[in-house]
């Protein structure tokens, strides 16, 4: 299969998964037993009239079908409705706790995959050493770990106990800053960033120095090293061949990764109250607030579904093999 | 290997081969001190999941400490309440010991019925290949694709959640992991000569595949058993802790949801310490095992033991 066709078949199945996601969505929130208004009505906010007015509003009247495809159309718009609660627009919400997930996740991510592929590779190619052994047991440690768990001894040794930095929040409540600039290069934006981003590299070293590690030990006894061996290569000059025909796994694993980011850090996001989207998330659900629950899952499965996508086709263009055997 | 043919006396020899590996293969396991640790974790963990609630020395949730004539809110250890109190004055170890069961409950049962599941789609799509194949995994793309924290959130929240219930969710959402690894081993196996002796001298697909192929993807299938109880356990734990998880029993994660809630997290270590050390504690107990096994399992990692 060339990979012109490899590429039009994966982003073909790419676009249908995300169809039936976004509609196994829509019948989960339809089809479970509740409703919105009645605990809006119970707690005397709102008539039984005004809920009938915001009924139609939103179209809830309307038949189901009309509702379901109302709705595909919309988030492929990007247009995501007005929240129930908080009476603005749903992207409003969604956007600005989107952006500060990912600056809290790709630098954590980006300096995961670095330095502990790094470490990784050194483990794998001194095997049996004393390295290997403790950088396997303390990774694994907070592998295994649930983050939030990691998040809370944190918050316990250097907030509580120590009162090193700040528990809670981006910013300190004082702060009001405007714009992305003033909001993210400040001392005080980097005292309440140290914490959530140390636990998210706590967590995700395991995967990548263990990656790198077993790659480099599969690779170790291969001809090829053999040979550089031979054309008296140093050390560290095999490690770096070793390492660069390791870098495969790695990358697609860093794409699948990045991918399932957004529903792995709910709980940490949650501990530190950082205003991410996980957290925004479990409001929303909390609040039964369905346009902010949709848009924020919605976005979650998209990340997912475009970067396994990225990882197929980057591992057929860095991997010839793939192209030519079954996908 | 080829053809098992099924008298009870084979029968039983091959169980008792099979028993005698595993027994070889947990010593092997063993012989690595971070899995002798994590061993015993898991022994320590199991024991309590049992008896836990049976040692407590109060009820957990219904038995309030009194002091004179108050409430003993956030006694720090020592005295009536060994490791101190909650802030609605319930004894913390009585939690502790109480809340390993749902723990284990949710553990050990997520992962095996994950484990279960994803060897069984593992195993047909990988052995029939073909439009079987293509659905199958067409399936596990769509599990992978619905991100599963969100969604069990969406969908504990409108039913009561139990920890039947959770179990469940995690069962369906946590397949597709084993599924995807046992089904790229069936397909190597698939190719091998006995099974393809096996097909020609007759035997059906069924047999074929549950005799011939399965076996030899059988460690495969432990180890991600093992994964997956680790992986059910910080799922049931983050479900709980977000304020997802049962709300008639004291679980681990409950307990962490409740001192947080309370903001005693501030002050009151010790109802932070034994079910966050707990929950640490056995789920890193699990993965070294895991780790250890996989070293057997993953033939590649074999070949350069030096």
């Amino acid at each position: 299969m060339s990979f012109r066709r490899f590429l039009i078949k994966r982003t073909a199945i790419a676009a249908l998964l995300t169809l039936i996601a976004v509609s196994v969505i829509f019948a989960t929130l339809r089809l479970l037993p509740a409703d919105p208004f009645s605990a809006l009505v119970a707690s005397g906010s709102l008539t039984p009239s005004e809920v009938e007015q915001i009924r139609a509003m939103y179209g809830l009247d309307d038949p189901i079908y009309v509702q379901y495809f109302r709705y595909i159309q919309n988030l492929f718009t990007f247009e995501f409705g007005i929240s129930l609660t908080q009476q603005r627009p749903v992207g409003e919400i969604i956007i600005p706790a989107l952006v500060n997930t990912l600056v809290l996740l790709l630098p954590a991510l980006v300096v995961t995959a670095i330095v502990s592929s790094l470490a990784g590779m050194y483990a794998g190619w001194n095997r049996g050493s004393w390295f290997e052994q403790s950088s396997i047991v303390a990774t694994t440690v907070f592998r295994a770990t649930p983050i939030f768990v990691t998040g809370i001894f944190l918050l316990i040794i250097f907030s509580y106990g120590l009162g090193w930095l700040p528990a809670f929040g981006m910013r300190s409540p004082l702060a009001n800053p405007q714009g992305y600039v003033e909001t993210f290069a400040s001392v005080d934006f980097l005292k309440h960033y140290i914490l959530p981003f140390t636990a998210t590299v706590l967590f995700y070293s395991g995967d990548f120095l263990m990656l790198a590690r077993n790659s480099v030990v599969e690779r170790k006894g291969s001809e090829f090293l053999m040979l550089h061996r031979a054309k008296g290569l140093s050390e560290m000059e095999q490690l770096g061949r070793a390492g660069r025909n390791s870098l495969l796994p790695l990358v697609t694993y860093f794409a699948l990764r990045t991918g399932m980011l957004f529903q792995g850090v709910i709980t940490l996001e949650v501990v530190f109250a950082w205003p991410g989207i996980g957290r925004a998330l479990v409001q929303a659900i909390l609040n039964q607030d369905y346009p902010t629950v949709q848009a924020a899952v919605f976005i979650m499965a998209l990340a997912v579904i475009v970067m396994n996508l990225t990882a197929d086709l980057a591992y057929a263009k860095l991997d010839p093999t793939v192209e030519a055997g079954d996908v | 290997m080829s053809g098992y043919s099924f008298d009870t006396e084979t029968a039983k020899e091959r169980l008792r081969s099979e028993l005698g590996r595993a027994g070889r293969t947990l010593r092997f396991v063993l012989q690595d001190n971070a899995a002798k640790a994590g061993f015993a974790v898991i022994v320590a963990f199991g024991f309590l999941g049992v008896f836990g609630p049976y040692l407590a020395p109060y009820h957990p949730i219904e038995d309030t400490l009194q002091q004179g004539g108050s409430m003993m809110r956030l006694q720090s250890p020592g005295g009536k309440a060994l490791l101190g109190t909650t802030s609605f004055g319930k004894d913390v170890l009585s939690q502790f010991l109480a809340g390993a069961r749902p723990t284990l409950i949710v553990g050990l049962f997520g992962g095996v019925g994950t484990g279960i599941l994803g060897f069984l789609v593992g195993l047909t799509s990988g052995y029939f290949g073909g439009r079987v194949d293509e659905f199958l995994m067409r399936l596990t793309d769509l599990t992978f694709a619905l991100p599963f924290l969100p969604m069990a959130l969406v969908i504990l929240s409108f039913v009561t959640p139990s920890v039947w219930l959770i179990t469940a969710v995690l069962v369906v959402f946590l397949w597709k992991m084993p599924a995807r690894v046992i089904r790229s081993e069936v397909m190597t196996v698939k190719e091998r000569t006995f099974v393809k002796s096996a097909r020609a001298r007759g035997a059906g697909h069924t047999r074929t595949m549950f005799l011939h192929v399965a076996p030899n993807v059988l460690g495969i299938g432990f180890l991600y058993t093992a994964y997956a109880v680790g992986w059910s356990i910080v799922a049931g734990a983050s479900l709980a802790f977000l304020g997802f998880g049962d709300p008639t029993t004291t679980s681990w994660g409950r307990m962490l949801q409740q001192v947080f809630r309370s903001g005693a997290i501030r002050t009151a270590w010790w109802w932070v310490l034994p079910p966050a050390v707990g929950i640490g504690a056995v789920t890193t107990g699990v993965f070294l095992v895991g780790r250890a096994f996989e070293e057997i399992v993953n033939p590649d990692l074999q070949t350069e033991q030096e």
